[in-house]
């Protein structure tokens, strides 16, 4: 199953609501996906840096003794780097802003050489990601996604089908090397393996078996060409076989595709403040009242909304 | 014993099981009408509901809404989500708002009336009844029917009445494109009248306004092709498989 929520307010400035509307989305999807939970929010940008979201490890791979370890070995580097400022720490999680422009795959793979099981979770100017293994009430208890203020955001539920559940594993997926761009999708990409050889080949390094990964890959490598973020979801029509259903962002967008066949659900609430997406209407219902309607994404839609 | 007009249910508070008794026992204590608060698009309501009476939901409800009917009369004042009244017996379901995928899929009997759109594979295998949509319709609706009567008011998405059995297909807007085996007939002035009437009967005036007059629709039905192995027409059999 897994549950899929997107949400975009339309009006300018920062909506101090942000967190505590995707969390009511997310607790109503919950049930669609008791595995993990995660959101990718965007707030206001970082003009100078990017935000930069490492975890230290999983909980369910590592002892508790092993993620301090790497926790503090994260953070020595960070307070080494020139220019990195705003350093703080959440359980597993360290987050940094780091100033002035570098090469974001080559500064990932500095960071995660530093000790196994460290992953870069996210880096943008004003977009954050935060996952757990465990229940949007869990991820809420150690993240405080409701507090958050911004603007647009992504959030997931996840029913693990296939690959493994761990931190690694879970959604949304930071689109790695391309700065504030993340993806959810609730669906099997059946062509999965073969678009996952084309990219190893070219040396595009994968950090899970999830298949949903390759979306991340893919968009970024689309955004980082300098294609629109409609032309990369309608390049997923054309490149990827199976039952999708995916939601993206980027620092100013937020946007869907819908498979061929319609295998999977994804409803539209559109008003004149906001743009809600959701697995199932009950996620946007339940956060959001008001007098709207709520329909149904075709097979092969694909939408984008621009701030 | 008194007749019980109209009571009302809360859903906010109760679980889904509970709102579905207190509809049943309701009705059965002779209620013509439950109107039912807050079902938030949850799931699973009214489903099975095997005595007549009116069901009226405030609000848009979730999957399955009115699956396995049998004999009542569902109101939705919102939006539907997958497999409205799948597998329905007798009875009529009516959508203010849209529908999710599988709208009226299998329905044996009945009436479906979704006043906004329908997303993908509106009755599908649809095996008698009356389905009619105010809006359009998504990908594949009306594949393998059986019987019964699809109407479209407006557009339909592609692949539509594939490999169909005798289900007839009504359509006022644009065809995405034919399913495998369907073909378009020449509409009968005696269906048009047909069509006016099912319109003005089962959609507000305001709302038959905005559709398009009786004669103007498209008549849908299986070119027979697919009902029986024919080896020589294996190019038609290797498109439909």
């Amino acid at each position: 199953m897994c549950g899929i929520l997107g949400y975009f307010r339309k009006h300018p400035g920062t909506d101090a609501q942000l967190g505590a509307t995707m969390l009511n989305m997310l607790q109503a999807l919950g049930r669609r996906g008791p595995d993990s939970a995660g959101v990718a929010l965007v707030g206001p940008a970082h003009r100078a840096g990017c935000i930069v979201r490492v975890t230290a490890g999983g909980e369910l791979e590592m002892t508790p003794q092993a993620i301090e370890a790497n926790r503090e070995a994260i953070q020595v580097f960070a307070a080494s780097l020139h220019g990195a400022s705003d350093l703080s720490s959440i359980g597993g999680y360290v987050r940094f802003v780091l100033n002035g422009d570098v090469d974001l795959l080559a500064f990932t793979q500095a960071i995660e050489s530093i000790g196994e099981g460290i992953e870069v979770l996210s880096i943008g100017h004003a977009m954050e990601l935060s996952k757990e293994v465990g229940t949007p009430h869990l991820l809420e208890g150690k993240h405080h996604i409701s507090a958050f203020a911004g603007t647009h955001g992504i959030g997931h539920t996840r029913l693990c089908t296939e690959s493994m559940v761990d931190l690694s594993h879970s959604q949304p997926f930071w689109g790695r090397g391309a700065a504030d761009v993340a993806i959810v999708h609730n669906g099997h990409i059946t062509n999965y393996h073969q678009l996952r050889r084309k990219y190893e080949q070219r040396g595009v390094r994968f950090m899970t078996e999830n298949d949903s990964e390759v979306l991340a890959v893919y968009l970024a490598e689309s955004l980082n060409r300098g294609e629109t973020l409609r032309q990369g979801l309608d390049g997923v029509l054309r490149d990827m076989d199976g039952a999708y259903c995916c939601l993206a962002v980027t620092a100013t967008e937020m946007g869907f595709v819908k498979d061929p066949y319609a295998f999977k659900p994804l409803v539209v609430a559109e008003t004149d403040d906001f743009v809600a997406v959701a697995t199932e209407e009950i996620a946007i219902r339940s956060a959001l009242s008001g007098d709207y309607e709520v329909s149904e994404a075709q097979v092969e839609e694909v939408r984008v909304w621009s701030r | 014993m008194v007749e019980i007009a109209a009571v009302a249910i809360d859903a906010e508070t109760l679980s889904t099981r509970e709102v579905n008794a207190l509809i049943r026992s309701r009705l059965q204590g002779g209620a013509t009408e439950i109107i039912v608060e807050n079902p938030n698009a949850r799931h699973n309501l009214a489903v099975a509901l095997l005595q007549p009476g009116r069901v009226r939901f405030l609000g848009s409800v979730g999957y399955y809404c009115g699956g396995l009917m049998d004999g009542a009369e569902i109101h939705v004042q919102g939006s539907a989500g997958w497999g409205l009244a799948e597998s329905m017996s007798h009875g009529s379901v009516v959508v203010h708002g849209g529908a999710g995928n599988g709208a009226a899929a299998a329905i044996r009997g009945g009436t479906v009336v979704i006043h906004g759109d329908a997303a993908a594979r509106l009755g599908v295998s649809m095996k008698g009844g009356l389905v009619l949509v105010g809006g359009d319709c998504g990908y594949m609706a009306g594949f393998m029917g059986q019987k019964g009567t699809l109407v479209v008011c407006g557009n339909t998405g592609a692949a539509f009445a594939d490999s169909m059995y005798a289900t007839t297909c009504y359509v006022g807007g644009a065809i995405g494109n034919l399913g495998t085996d369907a073909v378009i007939e020449t509409l009968t002035p005696e269906e048009a009248g047909m069509l006016n009437g099912l319109l003005a009967e089962h959609l507000p005036p305001a709302v038959r306004a905005t559709k398009p007059a009786g004669r103007d629709f498209k008549k849908v039905v299986a070119g027979r092709k697919l009902w029986n192995f024919d080896k020589h027409n294996w190019k038609t059999w290797q498109d439909a498989l």
